[in-house]
Formats: C-alpha cells, structure tokens, sequence
C-alpha cells in the first residue's frame, strides 16, 4: 500500500473554554480524496487550518502530523509551512493580494519558495480556468467567481501532493458551483493532487461519490470536541 | 533576510495605493520644504552676516585704553600665542597722525590724516610686507587724493617751535589701496620706522627738518601696540590674557560677540524647530504606516500563509517608509531648489550675496535625516507586521 502524504493523529485546537476541534485520525493516499463534512460552525476550516500548520495546534497527547512524509513539530510553525508542491490551499475567501495581477497573483507562492514553474503546466492551467485573458488583470477587476479561479489556479500551480479546499463554492452562485467544482476535481486528478474537501454542499456533484470523514460531537468536562476522522461513518 | 520579493512587494503596493502614498509625500513636502527654507535664509542672511564678521579683520582689532609702554619682551611673547593673529608695536596716538597729505601731481590735499603703523603679516593689508618708504592708502583717501598703486604721495608734518612752524614733506610710494570692506576710515598706511621718525620729531627739538631722515636706533619701549585676535572666538582669551597682565583693552567690535552668540542662539533655535517639525512627522508617518499595516492586514497573513518569512513581511513597511521619503526629500528639493534661486534673484545684496543658501551638507544630511526619520518610524508597522499570524487569512471568512 502507498505511503500516505497526509498522516495525522490527535490533532486539535482548544478555540474557547469549551469548544475544541480535533482531528482524531487522518491518512490520505496521492490521489485520494476526502470530504469534512460537517454543519457549520463544526470546525472545518480550523481542521484544514490545523493541517496546513497554518493554525497552531494545542499539542494533544498521541499527536502526530505529517504532511509528504515530513513530520511538523509544534512552536517552530515559520518553518513548517510546507512548500507549493507539497501542499494547496483553496481558501473560503477567495483572498488575492490587491496589488498583484491574476498571473503574480498566481505564481506567488511558487516565487517565494523560489520554485521553478512548469510553463506548459500553466498554461493549461490558465486555459482550462478560463484565466488567460485576464492574466493581467488585478483582483478589484475580476468577478468573485474568478477571483476563485484564480486562487485554485494558485493553489495547483505547483501540482501539490495534497489540496486542501475550504468549501471552494461556498461564494459562488448556484449556475458555476459544479463547473468550479468540476475544474478543480479534473485538475487536482491531472496534478495527482490528493484532495481534502471542506464542504457542506457536497452531497451533490463531483465529490458527492467521495470519501466522508466522519464527524462526531463529544462533550466532556463542559468541553465540547468537535471531532473528524477519516473512518466513514457507520451508516 | 529581507528578500528581493519583499522589496517589490513594498513598492508595487505604494504603487497600488497611488493616492495615499501622494497625500503621504505631499505631507512630508509640507513640513521638509519650510524646514530646508527657513535653513538656506538662515544660512544666507546670517552665515553671510557672520562670515563678513569673520572675514573683516577690524573685528578681530584688540585697542589698548590708557597710557602703557610695552618692550620687546611683550611683543615676542604675545607673537608667540596661537590666538594672536598679528601684532606690532604702536606709537602714541597724538603722534600718530600727519598733518596733511598731498597728491604732488593733481595737488589734491586731506588734512589731518591718520597715520597707522603696518609690516609682515597685517591683516588690513592682506599679510603683505611694507617697507620703509611705502605706504598702502585706505580706499576713501586714495580717492579723496586720487591716488592709486604706484603713485607717489607727499606727506607734510609740522611743529612749533618758539613760534615758529617747522614743516618735514616726506614721498612715499603707494605700495596699494585697502578696500572699504578691510578699513572704511581714511588712514595711511606705513612702516613703523617712518611712524617713528614722524614721533620723535615731534618729541625731540634735537631732530631738524634737515635730519628728520637720518637713522636713528629703535626704543627701547612703545606707547601702544596694533593686536589682532587669530580669529573672532579667541578675543575673549587674548581679553583676559592682557588682563591678567594689567593691561586694559578692548576689542573694537564689541558687537563681534553679541552677533557670534546671536547665531548660536539662531543655531539652536532653527534645531529645536527642526526638532518638533521632524518629530511631528516621524509621529504621523509612524501611524500612517501602522494604519497601513492594520487596512492590509489579511493581505499581510495570506502573504505569511503563503510562505513569506516574517523578516521579510516586516520588511515591506520598511522599504515602502524609506521610499515614500526618498521620492519625498527628491520632490522637495525639486521645489526648494527652484524657491531659492527665484528668491535670490528677487531679494539680491548690494554685495552680491545670496540672501538663502543650502550647502551639499545640508541636502545629504536631509536626506540621512530622512532615512533615519524613515526607518525608524516604520519600526512600530514592523513590529505589528511580524505579529500577524497566517491563521488570519483562515478566520477571515
């Protein structure tokens, strides 16, 4: 069986006096695909948040969290950031830096981790997405649904081992939530990206038919664990 | 390390935000273009005020009050002192003086002309030597006698004897003429012998008109002495030292200190204005830059979600102050430059001089001044930058 580029247990966050999320157990193979779905307010993003290193977690016991087979420790989070090619994030605000075009916007994180981009990878990218007439567009110019592509585009640029999407349509009109949603299963499948999917619309569509995590609320000592596993939910 | 990205970064977004960083560089012209004005005048009017002080070398005269007599010993020693500039032996003051001076060609006359001792070294005569037999003129009785270099200029000096008047004429060459900005009375210049042979006939019945040329050994001591100060600030010293010798003098201009201490007390008043001025805008930029780091801030957590390091995050205030301040101080000086000519041609000296002026010091040390100002100011945005978590850009939604 392959190695998994995403391994993690115990990973979680303590957010208030009485709400913490945690990922209980997590293992996804290249390729794989999986869905957080869960109601709002459950903790979805900060489970993503967690898994990005982009969160500080809270250090529970059995912890462990490994992203392209390297292990993040805790407390040294500027350097745990994992590069372009390991890991993609798709995030629920479609944030573009204002003073970047589409194109610099793009191949942000690839420059700064001084990542050679693939030309022809691009390409396709900015065809498939619809972006080439708009490379030099900046942000406050572009519409919010291609503002979202834009920032998938920046998310696969560097053709990720693991992409993460926080609910990625959750902005956009009903009309392109499947065309957005079909662009980004196509292209996560052509970078071979293992894809984790924030979303609680995602009963129907591409990811309909996907792996879910399963979700479960547990209460102890007036603490409420919003928590997430890989195992599918006993039907 | 502060990356080339962060740079780029820095300035596209003040390229962005076009219109704030112009309100930002409009507000620095405003403070630093009256600031550098209110410099070139005081640099102009009172540099030039004080620079004609330290140049006219009557400033610098030290005149002995009262009667005294000096022997060589007091010359050699006072020659020797560092705050000495020039020194000679002087006569008394009723001997120093001709009876009138003739142009023995125009026959143009001035009565009652003061004659001054000079040799090696006076500064009225630019240090140049005199000897006996030369004279120089001061430029209002060259003109009055309408004489110039080369020329020769009788002097007559007379006595009474038992009733009788006994009249010396003496030629002199005209060695030059001091300018009015040196000496502005009418005097003329000589050597101490010829001062000497004009006192002792005045003094010594024994000395006829006939034998008024004829050699004679020097004193053994001098009523008075011509003293100058080797620059304005040591007149104070050389006050003190002849005081402590018993000595009374004074210095001719007294006024010399009084505009000294006036352009120090300027000095550290244009400071302190400059002081305030600065340290009002290092306040304002320093919240500007702050308020920017707070508008950007999403950006700023995408841009460290997104790998940037937080010594190059907290560098983009940095560069964007720096630059804001170099366009900045290169827009004021485009403007001040321009000022200062149109107000030297509007309000040009008789003398000529400009009435502002700004020195390559000034400008390099306004725009060290600057950078300084800049840097540091941007030490508050940095330090709000590099607290900004990646987790924000998460939370944002």
């Amino acid at each position: 069986m392959a190695a998994s580029i995403v391994h993690i247990r115990n990973l979680g966050i303590q957010l208030s006096q009485d709400f913490a999320v945690v990922v209980e157990k997590l293992d996804l193979r290249r390729g794989e695909r999986l869905v957080l779905d869960a109601p709002s307010g459950a903790g979805k993003s900060t489970a993503l948040g967690l898994i990005s290193a982009g969160m500080e977690d809270s250090g529970l016991p059995g912890r462990v969290h490994q992203i392209g087979g390297q292990a993040i420790e805790r407390g040294n989070r500027a350097r745990r950031f994992a590069k372009p090619d390991v890991l993609g994030f798709v995030l629920q605000t479609n944030t573009l830096v204002p003073y970047l075009n589409t194109l610099e916007n793009i191949r942000l994180p690839m420059q700064i981790a001084a990542q050679k981009v693939d030309p022809q990878w691009e390409l396709h990218l900015l065809t498939v997405l619809g972006l080439d007439p708009l490379v030099d567009r900046l942000p406050t110019a572009l519409s919010v649904g291609q503002r979202q592509r834009v920032s998938i585009a920046r998310a696969l640029l560097a053709r990720p081992l693991v992409l993460l999407l926080d609910e990625p349509v959750a902005s956009l009109d009903p009309g392109n939530v499947a065309r957005v949603e079909g662009l980004l299963s196509e292209l996560a499948q052509e970078a071979q990206s293992a894809v984790l999917l924030a979303s609680h619309q995602a009963q129907s569509g591409v990811f309909a038919l996907a792996k879910r995590a399963r979700h479960r609320v547990y209460e102890h000592k007036g603490v409420t664990y919003s928590l997430f596993c890989d195992t599918e939910a006993a039907a | 390390m502060i990356s080339a990205l962060a740079i780029r970064l820095g300035l596209r977004e003040l390229r962005h935000e076009w219109q704030a960083a112009l309100c930002f560089i409009a507000a620095l012209v405003g403070v630093l273009a009256p600031l550098l004005i209110l410099l070139a005048l005081k640099n102009g009017v009172i540099g030039t005020m004080v620079d004609r002080l330290v140049e006219d070398p009557s400033n610098r005269e030290i005149v002995a009050v009262g009667t005294a007599s000096f022997d060589q010993a007091f010359f050699d020693q006072m020659a020797a002192r560092s705050d000495v500039g020039f020194i000679m032996p002087n006569t008394r003051r009723i001997n120093a003086q001709a009876n009138a001076l003739r142009n023995p060609v125009s026959r143009a006359l001035e009565r009652s002309v003061p004659l001054i001792p000079s040799a090696h070294g006076d500064p009225l005569i630019a240090g140049r030597a005199i000897s006996p037999g030369e004279v120089w003129l001061s430029d209002g009785l060259a003109k009055k006698l309408d004489l110039a270099a080369g020329d020769q200029v009788e002097m007559l000096i007379r006595r009474t004897v038992s009733g009788n008047q006994e009249t010396v004429r003496q030629r002199f060459t005209v060695l030059g003429v001091i300018g009015a900005a040196n000496y502005a009375r009418e005097a003329l210049f000589l050597s101490l012998d010829d001062l000497l042979d004009v006192e002792q006939f005045r003094d010594d019945l024994a000395i006829t008109p006939d034998t008024y040329a004829a050699p004679r050994t020097a004193p053994d001591r001098y009523a008075s002495f011509r003293l100058y100060a080797a620059d304005l600030s040591a007149l104070g010293t050389l006050l003190g030292a002849l005081e402590e010798r018993g000595i009374e003098a004074r210095a001719r201009a007294e006024n010399a200190a009084l505009l000294l201490n006036f352009r120090d007390n300027l000095n550290l008043l244009y400071g302190f204005i400059a002081m305030i001025a600065v340290l009002g805008f290092w306040c304002a930029m320093a919240a500007n830059l702050r308020g920017m780091v707070e508008r950007q801030r999403v950006v700023f957590s995408l841009l460290r979600f997104v790998g940037l390091s937080r010594t190059s995050l907290a560098a983009i205030p940095v560069v964007q102050s720096v630059a804001l301040v170099c366009v900045g101080v290169a827009v004021t000086l485009l403007l001040v430059l321009p000022g200062l000519f149109f107000i030297n041609a509007v309000f040009r000296t008789r003398a000529g001089d400009a009435v502002a002026q700004l020195g390559v010091e000034d400008l390099v040390a306004t725009l060290a001044l600057g950078v300084i100002t800049a840097g540091t100011a941007a030490l508050w945005a940095m330090r709000a930058t590099s607290q900004i978590d990646s987790v924000e850009v998460l939370r944002h939604a």
